[in-house]
């Protein structure tokens, strides 16, 4: 059944606005899982209450709270309120506009650096199956009858929209820094920037092997051929390219250890350090945003994507159960299980690993990553020649 | 080349290794055993086990019959580098010894360094486990031998406590 | 409403070329560099909306990647460390109006020429219809069609356009390492 210009458009918005609201809702989650895995990590508890002891306001809800550590499974739900004041409280904080400032570009910087953050995931394929993922009932006014794709659209060149959008991300960190009008944000903002022009060089480059692999730009195409259609001797680059990417996505996200833009112990906090209540929270926003997209490309083209498992080895159990087999069915859950994995990854480096310098980083980006991503590039390159 | 060595995957790994070491140990554990795997206590609820040479506030001791046991050698009132000790001597009946008839401390300059403790030969003072030492009134950081905020029971201090 | 979105919809190139149109008067006219430099960025994401109306969606993909990601930022740089406030660079910079006027109509001229050719001469029809018999029906989408015209058919122009990149390169490196010794 084709669908009318304005039955498109409304199904775009109610997947826009869905798509919304689970990002909102798991932006938050990460930073309190944030502060709980590091706590974890360094031996601590995380945060276990809000706002104080067992008495006032918040008494009941961090009495419940202490009850509940002592449940074993349920113990690290403790704190969980918190995301909630965190975001109360940056909703509340006074909005401080520096005297010398470039007011209408200080304004702007940090929804330029949102807008994209968040633009990408139109691009991002979240369920390859044409029947997507539920059917509106027909008493439905507008979109009755129609399918909830899994996807918002599925353009051909939808891995280059992605990176070509979140480039336009660094703006935001670097005009931030320049309306200040502070030595400290300034350099902070040059730094992120060079930062993420030079990785942006690698990160392609290492996204360039699934693209030659698969043959295409598309990227619900790509999720579904790597996993489904490879070679095994393609497990190679893809594993080798896998690292890379992380690699390059973590200085892209500017996460530890590559946060040189928001260095504490140099530069107080970087591009943002004079910004205040909702508009530093907007640049929070961007870059956990951002780490969801990094962690939903690497799960889709090295992890394996929907099917169980990663680096293409999902073909071979194709091929040894046949394509009926309940293993090799595609499901969200995998995808939504990798993608968690990953971003758990990105904390856990983030408690492991100090910070590296400004000209190690460099280094690495240009003299190490560069070269060793091309090479990758003819192991697939070979690859695809001899076995495909 | 010698950047390199900062990314050197083995040892990136064996950092990874030990913290997820640490990560599942505290995850499974979390206030599940005796000895948690974790450092932290959970102050106010649960308070933390000190060590036998914690530095607390400034005590006077008295012996099995409840005699006081300083006998104003004024070692500790000379030592203290702040200065936070006065003694007036005087005599009690019954008594060889002399006796303190005021042993003022003004806490709130004390630096907790025990060399007051060390000084004393006579074992009369000690440095106790009480660590909530803070308060809303000045005066309640004066502390002498009588009235409620004396120097042989845990002071009233830190009252604000929710422990309590 | 269909009908309001299917003309909205076919409208949507002119809507994309005034607010470019927009973005780049803002960048001549602004005082502020940096302010230029947002005009120029504007202007660019609107030429790669432009391009996407157009179902040219590689190109303008490949617009927002090399223009906005890329050379703008450079420009940003650029204008951000040099501090046009002295009026010595000011005069260099904004005393030139007359000359830069004469230079736009005689650009202008030229460019009108050739695109009054390219589009109604002889040659129109032949220039500007990517060819599908080329390809012999192997293009699939946007990004086939255009590696197929650069890396097939037009290998020899392409390559030769990338040395004078290069030659380029090269004299950059050449100019600032003279500089530093
Ligand atoms: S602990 Fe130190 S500062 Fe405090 S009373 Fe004793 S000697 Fe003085
Ligand atoms: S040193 Fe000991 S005995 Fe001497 S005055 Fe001080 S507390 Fe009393």
């Amino acid at each position: 059944m084709p669908m009318t210009l304005t039955q498109t458009v409304v199904m775009a918005l109610i997947q826009i606005v869905v798509l919304l609201a689970v990002i909102m809702a798991v932006v938050p989650i990460i930073t309190f899982a944030e502060r709980k895995v590091i706590g974890y990590v360094q031996v601590r508890l995380g945060a276990t209450r809000i706002a104080g002891g067992h008495v006032g306001i918040t008494g009941p809800i961090n009495r419940a709270m202490w009850a509940l550590g002592r449940v074993p499974v349920f113990s690290i739900l403790r704190g969980l309120p918190i995301f909630m004041a965190d975001g109360l409280k940056l909703l509340t904080k006074e909005d401080v506009i520096p005297e010398k400032a470039d007011k209408l570009v200080f304004i702007l910087a940090p929804a330029i650096c949102m807008v994209p953050a968040f633009a990408v995931f139109a691009a991002i394929t979240f369920f390859p199956g044409a029947e997507g993922l539920f059917t509106f009932p027909a008493s439905f006014p507008i979109v009755g009858g129609l399918k909830f794709m899994g996807f918002l659209t599925d353009i051909n060149v939808g891995l280059l929209y992605i990176l070509g959008v979140a480039s336009v991300g660094v703006y935001g960190i670097v005009l931030g820094g320049w309306a200040s009008n502070s030595k400290y944000p300034l350099l902070g903002g040059l730094r992120s920037a060079a930062q993420i022009v030079s990785y942006e060089v690698p990160l392609s480059m290492s996204l360039l092997v699934p693209v030659l692999l698969v043959g295409s730009l598309s990227f619900r195409e790509l999720s579904v051929k790597l996993a489904t259609e490879m070679p095994l001797v393609a497990a190679v680059p893809l594993f080798l390219g896998f690292f890379f990417y992380l690699t390059c996505g973590f200085a892209e996200t500017n996460r530890v250890p590559f946060d040189l833009a928001e260095a504490e112990t140099e530069l107080v906090s970087g591009f943002h350090t004079e910004y205040t209540g909702m508009k530093m929270g907007f640049f929070f926003l961007a870059e956990y945003a951002n780490m969801i997209v990094v962690s939903a490309i690497a799960a889709a083209f090295f992890l394996g994507g929907h099917y169980l498992l990663p680096f293409g080895l999902q073909s071979q159990l194709i091929h040894a159960l046949g394509a009926g087999h309940a293993l090799n069915q595609p499901s969200i859950l995998f995808f939504v299980g990798k993608v968690g994995f990953l971003l758990f990854v990105f904390l856990w480096i983030r408690a492991t690993l100090p910070r590296y310098r400004y000209d190690q980083l460099m280094h690495v980006g240009w003299k190490f990553l560069i070269p060793v991503t091309l090479v990758n590039l003819f192991i697939a390159a070979a690859i695809k020649f001899v076995w495909m | 080349m010698n950047w390199l060595k900062a990314f050197n995957p083995s040892d990136i790994a064996g950092g990874m290794k030990l913290t997820g070491k640490r990560f599942r140990q505290v995850l499974f554990t979390a206030n599940r055993r005796k000895v948690p795997m974790h450092f932290v206590a959970e102050y106010p609820e649960v308070k933390v086990k000190l060590a036998p040479r914690y530095r607390g506030r400034l005590t006077m001791i008295k012996d099995e019959q409840g005699e006081i046991k300083c006998v104003c050698c004024l070692a500790c009132e000379k030592i203290c580098p702040t200065q936070v000790i006065t003694i007036i001597k005087g005599k009690k009946e019954g008594r060889k010894m002399p006796f303190p008839t005021r042993y003022d401390f003004e806490m709130e300059r004390c630096i907790f360094c025990e060399f007051c403790v060390e000084s004393c030969g006579f074992d009369s003072i000690i440095l106790n486990h009480q660590f909530e030492l803070a308060t809303y009134n000045r005066e309640d950081f004066s502390l002498g031998m009588e009235g409620s905020e004396n120097m042989f029971e845990n002071s009233a201090v830190g009252k604000f406590s929710v422990a309590e | 409403m269909e009908n309001l979105l299917i003309s909205l919809a076919q409208n949507l190139f002119p809507i994309f070329g005034l607010l470019a149109v927009g973005g780049a008067a803002l960048m001549v006219a602004s005082r502020q560099a940096v302010h230029s430099v947002l005009g120029f960025l504007f202007a660019m994401l609107c030429v790669a909306g432009c391009f996407l109306t157009l179902e040219a969606e590689f190109l303008g993909i490949a617009q927002l990647l090399v223009y906005a990601g890329g050379i703008v930022v450079l420009f940003l740089f650029v204008v951000m460390l040099v501090e046009l406030t002295k009026y010595k660079e000011k005069d260099i910079f904004q005393k030139q109006t007359k000359v830069a006027l004469l230079a736009v109509a005689g650009g202008l001229l030229v460019v009108g020429g050739a695109l009054r050719n390219a589009l109604f001469g002889p040659a129109a029809k032949e220039a500007l219809t990517l060819r599908p018999e080329i390809t012999n029906g192997a293009v699939l989408g946007n990004a086939q069609a255009v590696s197929r015209g650069l890396f097939a058919d037009f290998l020899l122009p392409f390559e030769i356009l990338s040395i004078i990149l290069l030659v380029a390169l090269v004299g950059a490196v050449v100019l600032a390492k003279t500089e530093r010794v």
